[in-house]
């Protein structure tokens, strides 16, 4: 994973949680250690809209919103998003 | 003058029921906070006096309207003040209790005024502590759980050699970022899709009313209109009374472990209930709408910046009877996260989007419900003394409702589960409230025994 993408991505992370970006790990569960709630989360996604110029299209597919469980998985998700 | 900014979607919401409504009671926000013990009244006067200075929000004012009616908002600078003492001691609590209801009806009336104001008092059975009254623009009630909790932290400081508190968010900062969020193109862009989509695909939303089908009815006849589908708003008579019902721990655990094992929000969960007694009461109507407040806390500087970040939303429910319980939850889990994803929008928006479809006659509305749900918070912050203390926390109404039937739904101190039925005296009587909490929980229990039950089934066993 591109080194720049991932730092910029766990600075958005950072906003939302106590934990500094650079010690956010990729295995990390944003519920479990990270502590966002389900509206903080959805939050989260539509800053990373903005910051990433993407747009999140679930629609009523709610599989792809519960693989935004971790870090590495939220990163891959934003990435096939990003093609 | 300091540098002024115009008001976020949250503020402009409060300000919108202002000149509907025409007197500033309906943006009222007050509470007291008490303690069972020896208060330094000098020492709680200096640390409201710091929390002033800490936690700007406190200090917001507003300008002259401009000839559109518009206004905006700044800082002002910090100005030391006096606190006045109120002693109310040698009445009853509740005696004291309807004095300070009283002071929570007054107006801030006026341009360029500060919009806060707070008083000591010492209340009878040995409480002593403040009440604060403001202007819901400058914060709402879990900013003002941040402001209670800070200011007693410097009090632990100053009066008992705790570590001074750390420094609150910059509500200035977070102000700027949300007015920069809120015009951001593409995010507006996006969020008036996700909004215009579901008008295209479920048409015009259709009124349901907690007495049943005849208010529409009514509102149909005054409009000759036999196809309208809201009804009207009471704009006079803005009294509001209140009932509180409180569920016991036992059943709120019950209600909470359905939640966590289903992963279904408590919101939710209260929000499909409520749309069932509608749905209830309105001879199975499919199509409810229900109004959801969302408190926008979440990054971490909002989280302490305080401010006004409380907007409501229309959750529109079209569930169809066969539609198990569990399912229904789902559904509106599903929606309400891409709610919840475009929450920086304005939902005046929405609702001009509507008038413009639908033409709808002025003064009229799709919903008679609406919800806040307040997570539970650690109250033990709150106490002075670190030790376990009899408190005496309240909050008032501001006695103007521009709701129907505004239900607050928030965890006690004690785990009780409290829902306080704030209801406009117009329309409604108590036993409006009692019946609807009485039917709630019949709805959430027999839902949460069996998930696997349809809508139709749960409405015929009730």
């Amino acid at each position: 994973m591109d080194e720049k993408f991932e730092q910029k991505f766990k600075e958005v992370v950072a906003r939302y949680c106590s934990v500094k970006a650079e010690d956010i790990k990729n295995d990390m569960s944003f519920r479990d250690d990270l502590g966002l709630s389900s509206l903080d989360l959805m939050t989260f996604l539509g800053d990373l809209e903005d910051e990433f110029d993407v747009e999140f299209n679930f629609g009523e597919d709610e599989s792809k919103l519960s693989r935004v469980s971790t870090v590495e998985s939220a990163m891959e998700l934003l990435q096939e998003y990003m093609e | 003058m300091n540098k002024t900014y115009p008001l976020t979607a949250a503020q402009n919401m409060h300000y919108r029921w202002i000149k509907e409504y025409k007197t500033q009671q309906v943006s009222g926000l007050s509470i007291v906070a008490a303690f069972h013990m020896d208060v330094s009244i000098s020492t709680l006067k200096k640390c409201i006096e710091l929390e002033k200075q800490r936690y700007s929000c406190l200090r917001l004012r507003f300008t002259k309207p401009d000839e559109n009616g518009e206004i905006q908002q700044y800082i002002a600078d910090y100005e030391p003040e006096d606190l006045e003492e109120v002693d109310l001691t040698g009445m009853s609590l509740q005696e004291a209790d309807d004095i300070m209801q009283n002071w929570a009806y007054q107006t801030f009336d006026g341009d360029d005024i500060p919009m806060c104001e707070f008083k000591i008092v010492k209340l009878p059975d040995g409480y002593t502590g403040f009440f604060v009254h403001m202007d819901h623009r400058l914060n709402d009630s879990v900013g003002i759980a941040v402001m209670a909790t800070d200011i007693m932290n410097l009090y632990k400081h100053f009066q008992l050699g705790a570590e001074y508190p750390a420094p609150l968010a910059d509500f200035e900062k977070v102000l700027v970022s949300d007015l920069e969020k809120a015009s951001n193109e593409k995010r507006l862009a996006r969020a008036k899709h996700f909004w215009d989509e579901q008008l295209d695909e479920l048409g015009e939303p259709l009124y349901s009313d907690i007495q049943g089908k005849s208010v529409l009815e009514e509102a149909r006849k005054k409009h000759n209109d036999p196809n309208l589908r809201a009804a009207d708003i009471e704009r006079k008579e803005l009294f509001v009374a209140v009932k509180d019902y409180q569920l016991e721990v036992d059943s709120m655990q019950r209600a909470i472990n359905f939640c966590l094992y289903n992963q279904i929000s408590p919101t939710n969960l209260i929000l499909l209930v409520i749309r069932t007694y509608l749905s209830k009461m309105n001879d199975g109507q499919e199509d409810i709408t229900v109004e959801n407040f969302i408190s926008r806390r979440s990054t971490q500087d909002e989280m302490t910046s305080g401010g006004s970040r409380v907007l409501c939303f229309p959750c529109r429910t079209v569930i169809s009877g066969d539609t198990t319980f569990i399912d229904a939850a789902r559904k509106i889990q599903n929606h309400q996260n891409r709610v919840y994803m475009y929450s920086g929008y304005d939902p005046e928006f929405i609702r001009d989007e509507m008038k413009k479809r639908y033409n709808t006659p002025d003064d009229t509305t799709y919903v008679s419900v609406y919800l806040t749900y307040q997570p539970p918070m650690n109250t033990s912050d709150l106490d002075p003394d670190a030790k376990k203390l009899r408190t005496h926390i309240k909050w008032f109404a501001n006695g103007a409702a521009t709701k129907k039937m505004y239900l607050t739904v928030s965890h006690l101190p004690n785990r009780k589960l409290n829902f306080s039925y704030h209801y406009q005296t117009a329309q409604l009587t108590e036993k409006d409230a009692e019946l609807m909490y009485y039917y709630m929980m019949r709805i959430l229990f027999r839902g949460i025994e069996d998930p696997g039950r349809t809508i139709d089934e749960i409405i015929n066993m009730i």
